[in-house]
């Protein structure tokens, strides 16, 4: 590839993001609408911002008016409800709550009675939707972690792909969308699969020709407590932090579809995970708590 | 565990959760969105005061010394309709009280001198209703809206179409716009003062905008504007106020903003060059800072000053000193408004965001001064207007 190639980091929805351009003498605008794109989508969805549209969704919870939500949101709304029937309840974007009372800093397991009371406000078949109106009960309230930054990687190319010039990677924090996958001539993105106990160790390349790569895991956000690993994802069934793999990368048509089974993958049970993933007919990397490796790469 | 080198083969029969899955996952990737339709309606309230100072009493010869004093309240309601669709209802209420220049004359240094009209000065208000939708296409907006305002001696109604498009990854905005107003005017005590009986105007502006996102941080607006008005231009209110039955005015304005990352605030900047073929061209120039301030407080405050510079030229036939002597059909006005001066203004507004709610206080203050000029004043006048304007608006968003 000898382009003119155009990369540009910054720091979008808490993580470090990267996009790659070439092909095209107008990459500079492009940057630009990418960027503003990040930044609309941070404002709309982002649990930091008092005035997105997500805080004002939980501040809605128990309105009997419900809240109207737009078509894209909307769409979030559709595309969560499919993850929580295809993971039995385990993908449940009205976990949140949980993490409250899941200290991972001060290593804390939360008594039972804390989870039981917690839990009365998880459930994402509590939510109702109606026409455009989300009526969330009171006590309740949403985290679109886990589909919002990997749907912004594959706006992000919808948007870069209308200039039919370009070709690219976007990188948002770990969620991979390729731009230009037309381009077949060219060799493929290889991106790194890090290792969970040391991330800046590569231990697979996925060779990504087209769609996107996502990857979850607990490796940044979990602790040990009497030798049992916490991790900071949740099962909203039980109240406790999964117990299966470290991490799994899924290659898939999209970034949204790869980050939604790479996340229902890290809450089942490991064996059932492990069919499930082969099952996919995606490409994965998972890593078991003993740091294993399961894949169905050659 | 050692490196591996591996290449995804992906398997094209899928798992029937990943079908499932892609469903809504495509569904959401493949959406287009439209401009920006609203996803909650708004509700506005604003009140603003406007006062007009007093007139000095060395420079009137009759009258009431006192001038505009005029109280704005305005309603909008924007709401969504349909998913690409938004519906748009704005009102407001005007009352106005005090009194305006009549006629000038010369005191006995043969300078203008005042003549304010009636001792008890004049009392109207104004109600205006419009209503508009907008229709959001992928790249496309398209706005109609149409409205009538009332007052006690003057009827207005108009028709507003715009339509923007977005190009080059939205970077780039093109808008036109037409707005259409019929006016009549039927001045009261018309046969006591020898009035118009009624008259009409009509105005017809066309209006040509291009707006560019350069980076994440600035912006650039660009428009040009003409604006035709044919009938009755003149004001009935004067004693001696004649002016040609048609107007064509021609504006070019310009607008720059950019935002200063590091200390969290943005400039406005604004330039309107201006010209009419009643003689006058004029350029406004202003300048707003906006500075955050919610790093130093728990909620989110904005503060506001400004500052204008507006300076215009005299229309051929603006006179200081009305000459009642003259062809009573030619042209010839007295209307300070005609007269070449210039104007600073200064102002400061607080924005704050409180979640659903935004509430928005301002103060300007404005002096016209013949010697702020940048134009000749050969005729200067004597009623330039000095006036204060303070104003609370209140949005709520559900």
């Amino acid at each position: 590839m000898k382009e003119k190639c155009l990369n540009i980091k910054f720091k979008g929805m808490g993580s470090p993001c990267e996009i790659t351009l070439m092909g095209s003498p107008n990459e500079e605008e492009t940057l630009t609408a990418l960027q503003q794109e990040v930044s609309r989508l941070e404002q709309k969805y982002s649990r930091f911002l008092k005035n997105s549209v997500l805080n004002a969704i939980n501040a809605s919870a128990g309105d009997p008016r419900g809240f109207t939500v737009d078509e894209e949101t909307l769409a979030i709304f559709q595309h969560a409800a499919a993850c929580y029937d295809q993971s039995d309840g385990l993908f449940d974007i009205t976990a949140g709550p949980l993490n409250k009372i899941w200290d991972y800093r001060k290593a804390i397991v939360p008594d039972k009675n804390t989870i039981e009371e917690t839990l009365q406000n998880v459930g994402f078949k509590r939510i109702a939707i109606k026409d455009r109106k989300v009526f969330l009960p009171s006590g309740m309230e949403l985290d679109f972690g886990g589909i919002v930054k990997e749907y912004a990687a594959d706006r992000l190319a919808t948007i870069a792909n209308k200039n039919s010039n370009l070709m690219g990677l976007i990188n948002l924090g770990g969620d991979f969308a390729v731009i230009g996958s037309k381009h077949t001539k060219y060799k493929p993105w290889k991106v790194g699969i890090s290792c969970p106990k040391r991330p800046s160790v590569a231990i697979a390349e996925i060779a990504l020709h087209h769609g996107g790569l996502a990857s979850s895991g607990d490796y940044l956000r979990c602790f040990e407590l009497h030798g049992k690993r916490y991790s900071h994802l949740l099962n909203p069934v039980t109240g406790y932090p999964s117990t299966g793999w470290q991490s799994v990368s899924i290659a898939a048509p999209s970034c949204l579809l790869a980050g939604s089974i790479a996340t229902i993958a890290m809450l089942k049970p490991l064996q059932e995970s492990s069919d499930f993933l082969r099952d996919a007919g995606l490409a994965f990397v998972a890593v078991d708590p003993d740091g294993k490796m399961l894949t169905n790469l050659e | 565990m050692s490196k591996r080198s591996v290449h995804n083969k992906i398997k094209k029969r899928y798992s029937r959760s990943i079908l499932a899955l892609s469903g809504t996952a495509l569904t959401l990737s493949s959406l287009s969105y439209a401009d920006a339709p609203p996803t909650q309606s708004t509700v506005s309230i604003k009140s603003t005061n406007y006062q007009e100072d007093d007139l000095l009493s060395n420079e009137v010869l009759f009258g009431e010394l006192s001038r505009y004093d005029i109280d704005v309240h305005q309603f909008q309601l924007v709401t969504p309709v349909t998913r690409n669709s938004s519906l748009q209802v704005n009102g407001s209420y005007d009352s106005l009280s005090g009194a305006s220049p009549w006629f000038t004359s010369a005191n006995s240094e043969g300078e203008p001198i005042v003549n304010l009209s009636g001792a008890s000065g004049i009392y109207d208000t104004r109600r205006e209703l419009s209503i508009g939708g907008s229709y959001y296409l992928e790249n496309e907006t398209v706005n109609l809206s149409i409205g009538r305002s009332t007052e006690n001696d003057y009827n207005a109604a108009f028709i507003n179409f715009g339509l923007t498009h977005q190009l080059n990854n939205r970077l780039t905005t093109i808008g036109v716009n037409t707005s259409i107003s019929n006016d009549e005017i039927f001045p009261t005590d018309a046969e006591k003062f020898n009035r118009i009986k009624s008259a009409s105007k009509r105005s017809v502006s066309t209006a040509l905008s291009i707006s560019h996102i350069i980076n994440r941080f600035s912006a650039y607006q660009t428009a040009i504007s003409v604006t035709n008005q044919k009938g009755f231009l003149s004001d009935p209110y004067k004693l001696r106020d004649v002016r040609p039955n048609s107007k064509s005015q021609y504006a070019w304005t310009n607008s720059f903003r950019i935002f200063f990352e590091k200390m969290d605030a943005a400039l406005h900047s604004n330039y309107r060059l201006y010209h009419d073929d009643f003689g006058i061209g004029s350029h406004t120039v202003d300048f707003s800072w906006h500075q955050n301030l919610s790093t130093y407080i728990p909620f989110d405050l904005r503060f506001v000053p400004s500052i204008r510079y507006y300076t215009q030229s005299s229309a051929n036939f603006f006179t200081n000193i009305d000459d009642f002597s003259s062809d009573p059909l030619a042209p010839q006005s007295s209307d300070y408004r005609l007269a070449a001066f210039g104007a600073i203004s200064a102002g400061i507004n607080f924005i704050a965001d409180l979640n659903n709610l935004r509430i928005t206080a301002g103060a300007e203050r404005y002096q016209a001064k013949s010697k702020y000029s940048a134009y000749n004043v050969s005729r200067p006048s004597t009623a330039l207007v000095r006036f204060s304007r303070i104003s609370i608006g209140f949005d709520f968003s559900y």
